[in-house]
């Protein structure tokens, strides 16, 4: 049975383009090219000071790819989020990656707060309000290790060589950082960063603080859509970019 | 595969649908924040919707060696879980009644003795449910966070609340629809066997407060068990749904009512209470097999015989019932 389901998901992972594929195992190539820009403002105004502190930062926009359906019980998805729009800046010894994507739906909420009383001596617990909502989420990942040479970590959460570190900022949930060496060993380190995300009109603007990460580290970020149950990997993601 | 294997055999004829097992397993595992509308065990009506209703036609499971797709259940088909204003009624001296929030539409057994009709005569039994701590369990195979595993020593399958993500394959491939998610912690949760209470000796809490005295638990692979006895030795008991493929470790004795009419002498097969369409639905085409045993271990008694099987399933005290072996299932480290 496990062999079968290897030979799938294998067989699934082959239908990503081919453009993809080499991403594995390959540096990428000039088109892939990330712009940094240097700002004079705090990473604290960048992160908190709205559009008007993003408006002079270049933008390039990177092409997402779905990933193909990975489990038998999942529903087939279509592309509904094609692209995601980067602006990079350092700034105050940070390194400040805002994401912003079209989505009609903002799928989020806000969870009712546990007191911190014992559930046994309350009335009231706090109730499961639906099981079958899941929510907006973005994510960038880099290689744990920087400089280890001209090969990139696997796309698919990096692999034994290359561990990555994984930046994952949920609408509901808030930031987590993750860490990943390989397809299904992705585990929460329990640790948080700074991120803010905001919508309006129709659109996600998620800013990630990440370390002054150096030129030529390379970066790749992924989407989810919750309103197409996106999670784990049923996600929308991007080949590896290199930062200028 | 595990080395051994806890089962429950459940006896469908002495289930009164009273629910303590249902508020034992509440009172001891779910009575926390995010857990209101799971039943880790519930009793549910048959024939009948069912909780989460319709689940036994929702989808999960294997078929030809995959597992099978299935929308989640939503939180209409479980009822939205309400409390009571107590609080004001006793210690704010408000005099209004007490009464739930939001107003309940439905849930735990919401359609309680509705049955169905047999030509003109209605009909319906209780069937209690936990998780069927499958020995294919499709959950297990469906995570992939690898968060849920059966347990090697004694076949229980649990979910590693550390490595679950809350993702719900898990809960899509369940044919029984026993894993719920909390979305307080972001994870889902299952029946656990009480395993912590089989470690220490201690039978299930469902088992235990069973007032019907219909619950038998025990190693399935221990000659000594009764639920080896009533499965393998007498071949009484049968899983419910077999067709899903996912080899349950939880059985159950059919309802076995007497005939309808003129019962004396004539045989339940020829004029059942409960159609045996709906038990061959429920239990597969191996019920008529187990309907025939029954009626000949009663014909034994009837003509003042001793049936082995019988007395085993009047299960007079907890030391037929229950046979917990901590000393056999633990691991040599």
């Amino acid at each position: 049975m496990r062999t079968r389901q290897l030979l799938i998901t294998a067989s699934s992972a082959l239908l990503i383009s081919s453009t993809v594929w080499a991403q594995a195992g390959a540096k990428p190539g000039a088109g892939q090219s990330l712009p940094v820009a240097v700002s004079s403002a705090s990473a604290e105004s960048l992160l908190h000071g709205g559009p008007a502190a993003w408006n002079q930062i270049a933008v390039k926009r990177v092409a997402l790819n779905r990933t193909p359906p990975l489990y038998d019980t999942d529903e087939p998805a279509t592309l509904e989020i094609p692209s995601v729009d980067i602006r990079t800046a350092r700034a105050g010894g940070k390194l400040l990656v805002q994401l912003s994507w079209r989505d009609p739906t903002r799928d989020a909420i806000a969870l009712a707060e546990v007191p911190t009383t014992p559930p046994e001596t309350r009335f009231r617990k706090v109730q499961t309000e639906a099981d079958d909502r899941f929510f907006d989420a973005a994510a960038v990942m880099f290689p744990s290790r920087s400089g280890t040479g001209a090969i990139a970590p696997s796309l698919q959460m990096g692999d034994a060589e290359q561990p990555v570190e994984i930046y994952y900022w949920n609408a509901t949930r808030g930031p987590m950082l993750m860490q990943a060496q390989g397809r299904g060993t992705t585990r929460r380190t329990g640790q948080d960063f700074p991120a803010n995300g905001t919508y309006q009109g129709g659109q996600w603007d998620v800013i990630f603080e990440l370390p002054d990460l150096p030129a030529n580290t390379t970066v790749a970020f992924a989407v989810w859509n919750g309103s197409q149950k996106d999670r784990d990997g049923r996600k929308y993601f991007s080949v590896w970019q290199v930062l200028q | 595969m595990s080395k051994h294997q806890y089962a429950m055999v459940m006896d469908l004829n002495k289930c009164l649908g009273c629910q303590t097992c249902t508020i034992a397993c509440k009172k001891l595992w779910t009575d926390r924040d995010g857990t209101g509308y799971m039943y880790w065990n519930n009793v549910e009506t048959r024939p009948g919707l069912g909780y989460p209703r319709q689940w036994d036609r929702i989808g999960g499971g294997w078929k030809d060696g995959s597992l099978q797709p299935s929308p989640l259940p939503t939180m209409d088909d479980y009822g939205h879980a309400w409390e009571y204003n107590y609080e004001q009624r006793l210690y704010e001296g408000k005099k209004q009644p007490v009464m739930p929030s939001p107003e309940p539409k439905s849930g735990c057994n919401w359609d309680e003795d509705v049955g169905g009709m047999n030509e003109d005569e209605n009909y319906f039994f209780y069937l209690p449910r936990i998780c069927n701590h499958c020995t294919h369990p499709a959950c297990l195979e469906a995570c992939p966070r690898k968060a849920i595993y059966k347990r090697e020593e004694d076949g229980i399958v649990v979910i590693d609340q550390d490595r679950c993500q809350g993702y719900r394959y898990c809960i899509k491939a369940c044919p029984y629809k026993k894993i719920y998610f909390n979305e307080v912690t972001g994870k889902s949760e299952k029946c656990i066997f009480c395993y912590p209470r089989l470690e220490k000796g201690q039978v299930n809490a469902c088992a235990a407060q069973c007032p019907g005295r219909l619950r038998f638990v025990g190693l399935l692979d221990d000659p000594e068990s009764p639920v080896h006895k009533l499965v393998l030795v007498h071949k009484i008991a049968l899983p419910l749904f077999p067709e899903k493929g996912t080899q349950p470790n939880v059985f159950y004795v059919p309802p076995f009512n007497p005939p309808k009419r003129e019962n004396y002498g004539n045989s339940i097969q020829e004029d059942p209470r409960v159609p045996l369409d709906y038990l061959i639905y429920l239990f597969g085409p191996q019920v008529k097999d187990v309907m025939v045993r029954l009626e000949a271990e009663l014909k034994k008694t009837q003509e003042g015989g001793r049936s082995e099987a019988l007395q085993l399933l009047i299960g007079r005290d907890a030391e037929t019932r229950f046979h917990v072996r901590p000393e056999f299932v633990q691991i040599q480290l």
